[in-house]
């Protein structure tokens, strides 16, 4: 039994590590020092505060190697999560929304001396140092790196609810516009306000969220969209209108003066399965 | 229905509203608020030398995601606030920033920088302030240092030069290791705040620590005050210990076990939601009495296994000669506090003959840890991490 806990043990890291231990994917670079693997309980030794941000979304370990060439030096963090939603999450969570989003994989940027990418259950960041300008680089090992690793390339279905007109989705894992009933979701961000759709267990679940969350905010009106809706203003959350269809919970939040709530939800709503 | 704008929105937007009597707990939402958290009780402490007054609770941004819990922590009153340059791949700052703007003058804001040299540094304060939308920051933190030496000449240079250019009013430095770094600063003199881990879960010393910072007039922050014992893991299977810890005010009891030290000026644990916000603000109303007490012990039971108290009863019981309560000081630097390095240089001055003993090779281990550590397999875990 042990032997056979080991090799499935070696197997899982052997196609885990394929991604990372190899610095010499782009010419002239090499490891410099041994890889190192970090699961949900040492993820701090490495990223310190910064690891919270990892464990929320449901990670599983991460593979880090720094390469150099000459005195360039690249660090590879290949980060496995628990499926390919919570790898878009933190890869949509950690770029920056206002450059452009590339075809790598489920998606991908590359920066002067930064990039990252998302594929299948795995989160890729590449971070050059000390120069200013890595570009050219950071192509050739997101390239190689993006072909060596298996799964998923189409970004999440849930990316496609959302009507077009969004400058970034990006999956909340906790607290989705900070009501902790609405425990994960996407949110799309609009010139006008944000969207939000989140997926409950079952269609009596999302119906007791709403029902707390209408008690919450107790001067709500009744709205007319998918199965149950209403709608009201906050101080904080600006105009709000919220839905249930079936299991999804859905709407709008943060809507700016004079934005037609219903509409825009009752819009979102027909694009939910 | 047509909707009012958030403030959110007119942050965006850059219009500023005025803060009236009026204008405050006017909508549905508010109503809420008010029940849950009417008029929270506040309790202030000078921040060392700074002399800023802060607010016991501070609020700790790096995983928030919804910039309306921030904007309603600082209108509620909370006036300290404290992210970092490589919070969420940067977002956080650019969140916060936008979250704060209103109140800015009115609020003690910090950021921190990881970097290791002082071009790098002022580099990347240069970013955050423009991230945050501010033109000074009243905390500037050298982020993760955990041995005196990584607090170097050129990185307290940096934090002088960005002193006299008007970028921040006070220097700080974070740390996994208060038990070193607060004395080195003490002594040093060249930093005005210290940020520390802090808990319930500690050794005394941390708190001898912190106390001779206050002394030496250092303001001193408390992070990672839940103790990390809250933290999912996933595969660990120990969810519904932890949940019901959780549902029963764990993390509200670890928060009042901190703020019940006067050493400590504030606090920035992380918040997510208002339903937190809403609970943690009672910590600077509520004592800390017995009730929380025997919940932090059920808490520390969870953690035992793990946890080595440092306590040196088992000095001698190892029939190889391990000093086990320094092997597993120098795992927690590791695991604990995030310093891989130190933690294996450390282990290794132990000397070559204690880097070659394996645990895995006894057949029956003659150390009792009279608290339940779970004392080989935590030495396996040092052997295989530095040995
Ligand atoms: S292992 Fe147990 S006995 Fe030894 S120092 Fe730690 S707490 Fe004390
Ligand atoms: S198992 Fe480890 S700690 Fe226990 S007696 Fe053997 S060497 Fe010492």
């Amino acid at each position: 039994m042990k032997a056979v806990k080991t090799f499935l043990l070696i197997l899982v890291a052997a196609s885990f590590a394929g991604a990372a231990d190899d610095c010499r994917l782009a010419s002239g670079w090499k490891p410099d020092g041994p890889s190192r693997t970090f699961t949900a309980d040492d993820l701090y030794e490495y990223l310190d505060g910064g690891a919270e941000g990892y464990l929320i979304f449901g990670f599983v370990r991460l593979e880090h190697q720094t390469c150099a060439k000459g005195a360039d030096s690249l660090v590879i963090d290949v980060s496995e999560m628990n499926d390919p939603d919570a790898a878009y999450g933190l890869f949509a969570a950690r770029r920056d929304p206002r450059q452009p989003l590339r075809r790598i994989g489920m998606g991908g940027e590359i920066l002067p001396n930064r990039a990252s990418f998302a594929k299948g259950k795995y989160y890729v960041e590449l971070t050059a140092m000390p120069g200013e300008e890595y570009r050219p680089t950071l192509r050739v090992f997101t390239v190689a790196l993006e072909k060596r690793l298996t799964g998923r390339s189409t970004p999440p279905g849930a990316l496609a609810w959302f009507p077009r007109g969004h400058t970034s989705v990006r999956l909340i894992p906790r607290s989705v516009l900070g009501l902790r009933p609405l425990k994960r979701g996407y949110v799309a961000e609009y010139s006008n306000g944000q969207a939000f759709v989140v997926t409950e267990a079952t269609a009596q679940s999302a119906a007791a969220v709403l029902a707390a969350l209408r008690r919450r905010f107790a001067g709500a009106k009744e709205a007319k969209v998918a199965d149950e809706a209403f709608e009201f203003n906050d101080r904080y959350l600006g105009g709000v209108c919220i839905f249930r269809k079936g299991h999804y919970l859905g709407g709008y939040a943060h809507l700016h003066k004079g934005t037609e709530g219903v509409s825009l939800a009752r819009t979102l709503a027909s694009r939910l399965p | 229905m047509t909707y009012r704008s958030s403030r959110r929105s007119f942050l965006t937007a850059g219009v500023v509203l005025p803060l009236t009597g009026a204008t405050l707990w006017q909508e549905t939402a508010d109503r809420q608020a008010a029940s849950s958290a009417s008029a929270p009780q506040f309790s202030y402490r000078v921040l060392g030398k700074t002399g800023l007054k802060v607010t016991t609770l501070g609020f700790g941004c790096m995983i928030t995601s919804d910039a309306g819990v921030i904007e309603r922590a600082a209108d509620l009153g909370i006036n300290y606030f404290d992210t970092a340059r490589g919070y969420q791949g940067g977002n956080n700052e650019r969140m916060v920033g936008a979250a704060l703007k209103r109140k800015r003058a009115s609020l003690v804001l910090s950021s921190k920088s990881g970097a290791r040299d002082k071009q790098r540094a002022l580099a990347d304060l240069d970013t955050s302030l423009r991230e945050l939308g501010t033109d000074h920051l009243d905390v500037w933190y050298l982020h993760g240092k955990n041995s005196p030496d990584e607090v170097s000449d050129e990185l307290v240079e940096a934090q002088q030069i960005a002193k006299q250019q008007g970028k921040i009013r006070f220097a700080g430095v974070s740390t996994h290791d208060p038990k070193v770094i607060v004395p080195a600063m003490a002594r040093k003199g060249v930093m005005d705040v210290v940020l520390v881990t802090y808990n319930f879960s500690m050794d005394p010393g941390v708190a001898a620590a912190i106390e001779q910072g206050n002394k030496a007039r250092l303001g001193i922050v408390a992070m990672k005050v839940m103790a990390g014992g809250f933290r999912e893991r996933p595969g660990r299977g120990d969810s519904g210990t932890r949940e019901k810890l959780k549902r029963a005010g764990a993390m509200l009891a670890a928060l009042k076990w901190v703020l019940k030290d006067r050493n400590v000026h504030t606090t920035i644990p992380s918040m997510t939601d208002m339903d937190q916000l809403d609970e943690n603000l009672r910590a600077m109303a509520e004592p800390y009495g017995a009730a929380e007490e025997k919940l932090l012990a059920r808490q520390l039971d969870f953690i035992t296994p793990l946890y080595c108290r440092m306590c040196g009863e088992c000095t001698g019981m190892c029939a190889r000669g391990l000093p086990v309560a320094d092997i597993l000081r120098h795992l927690t630097y590791t695991e604990g506090y995030g310093q891989f390095a130190l933690g294996r240089e450390e282990f290794l001055k132990l000397g070559p003959a204690v880097a070659a003993v394996r645990c895995a090779d006894c057949e029956r281990c003659t150390v009792q840890c009279p608290f339940g550590v779970q004392v080989t397999a935590r030495l396996r875990r040092a052997q295989e991490l530095f040995a």
